[in-house]
């Protein structure tokens, strides 16, 4: 038991990073899918083809791709301009997983928008309610209850994707595991390491399954 | 309610005309209300009624002609064909003194009873929190709903729920007050309480106009009918000359569908 002792606090720093990847990707990418979804719904077709070009992209094409572009793509890109916009590796990681999450979260966030009945605006024009207001206190506060389970999905697969990080070598929970795993010379702190992302959704599912709870005084 | 201005009708309609795409919705709709007047609009599923309401409560553009409300011009015909709209202010004043009560209630499922009465006096026309409260309260014991401030909309019955939607519009303190078949998705137990609302005001001289199936009731409590079929007013005038007096056949017929069942 003296190996776990020793590499539960090897993990555990692993762990951090893996949990700071994770809050500023939520921190980042659930405004930013709200604003997207917006601007997906717009009339204007300059701004709809675009966005939708953007998360096609977001989605088709591998997480692991993206981070690599961002990192290496904003180094050369830096090199050749000489603007100097080269993102560090953490920072980088942030950059492509924020973006990247935003189009999925656009995505559900369009759906909850659009699932919204009509009638629901329509009351709120008649009664003089500007767009801001019918937006943010009319139709979002419903929307959130709407979106609420297909985001718990997002929110739980961001944990495991962080591991994704350690293709340009950001040390988060798995990359150290892997490491241990060549000092070890066995497969058992990866395992440790699976303990780590299992509990911490256990733990996601139960705050989302008590957020689901707390949005149910209304149908 | 209001000071009645006697000559100067509250609500003109002229030559209003709508069309979907072929279908021309509305044809040549013209007709008046003073204030503190009922009307009833009836007529068959689909000869227009509702779209001529929601054009008047501006849910829909018009293609041609002229609303007037509270004496100031909506929309009014232009040059050519497109007719000229009054600017966004104008009209959002006129929206502020409408108000609408949709068939399916609309009420924010988010939002108490009390809320989906306070907000939009607090949040539009500026109304201290407490003040829309009490105003709130008032109404919903109007409305025979007292007690119900903390209920969410969808712990009441349909008749519960088209009755707080009423007071919602009423908080606004609307000068005319257009009803889309309020009673249409109701079950027909329920329906009692709400017409009985709306006969309530109609006794307290509030101005409305009433696109209902209940002929019954459109008789009773208008002191104006419009039957509309196809895009057209057929007939229009006292209720005892609508239901009556009139000898037009499509109205006879249209009517005649009610007393069968």
């Amino acid at each position: 038991m003296s190996d776990l002792s020793n590499l539960l606090p090897i993990l555990w720093g692993g762990f951090c990073t893996t949990l700071a990847i994770f809050g500023l990707t939520l921190l980042f990418s659930i405004p930013l899918g709200l604003l997207i979804a917006v601007l997906k719904m717009s009339k204007w077709r300059v701004v709809r083809y675009p966005v939708s070009f953007y998360i096609s992209v977001m989605r088709g094409t591998p997480l692991l791709l993206q981070i690599v572009a961002i990192y290496f793509g904003s180094y050369y890109l830096s090199e050749y301009s000489g603007l100097g916009i080269s993102f560090d590796r953490f920072p980088a990681v942030i950059v492509a997983f924020s973006i990247n999450y935003a189009a999925y979260f656009a995505e559900i966030f369009r759906g909850g928008i659009q699932a919204i009945p009509k009638g629901q605006y329509e009351a709120a024009y008649m009664l003089g309610m500007t767009r801001t207001q019918t937006f943010f206190r009319i139709i979002l506060p419903q929307v959130v209850k709407r979106v609420v389970p297909a985001s718990a999905n997002e929110v739980i697969t961001l944990v495991k994707d962080t591991s994704l990080a350690q293709v340009i070598a950001v040390t988060e929970l798995f990359a150290l595991a892997k490491k241990q795993q060549a000092a070890y010379a066995s497969i058992y702190p990866l395992f440790v390491a699976g303990v780590f992302y299992y509990v911490a959704n256990l733990l996601l599912s139960v705050v989302f399954a008590y957020l689901e709870r707390k949005l149910d005084y209304y149908k | 309610m209001e000071n009645l201005n006697e000559t100067a009708p509250i609500l003109k309609v002229e030559h209003v005309k709508k069309s979907f795409g072929n279908l021309d919705v509305l044809k040549d709709i013209s007709f008046e209300l003073k204030a503190g007047e009922v009307l009833s609009i009836i007529g068959p599923s689909g000869s227009g009624k509702s779209t001529l309401l929601r054009c008047i409560t501006q849910l829909e553009t018009v293609d041609n002609g002229l609303v007037q409300v509270n004496g100031k011009n909506m929309v009014q015909p232009g040059d050519k064909s497109a007719p000229v709209y009054a600017p966004a202010k104008v009209l959002r004043d006129i929206r502020l003194s409408t108000g609408l009560v949709f068939q399916n209630f609309n009420l924010f499922p988010h939002l108490t009873v009390l809320q989906n009465l306070c907000i939009a006096p607090v949040r539009v026309l500026g109304v201290s929190r407490e003040e829309a409260r009490k105003t709130g309260a008032a109404l919903l014991k109007r409305m025979g709903l007292d007690g119900k401030e903390k209920a969410y909309p969808c712990e009441l019955s349909g008749g519960q729920q088209q009755r707080v939607s009423i007071a919602r519009a009423l908080a606004m303190h609307p000068k005319i007050l257009f009803f889309d078949e309020p009673t249409s998705a109701l079950d027909p137990e329920l329906t009692g309480e709400v017409l009985k609302i709306i006969k309530k005001l109609a006794e307290d001289k509030m101005t409305m106009v009433i696109v209902t199936h209940e002929m019954a009731f459109a008789r009773d409590v208008a002191d104006k009918v419009i039957f509309m079929d196809g895009g057209v007013i057929v007939e229009q005038g006292s209720p005892d000359y609508v239901f009556n007096q009139s000898g037009n056949e499509r109205l006879s017929s249209f009517l005649s569908r009610f007393t069968k069942a």
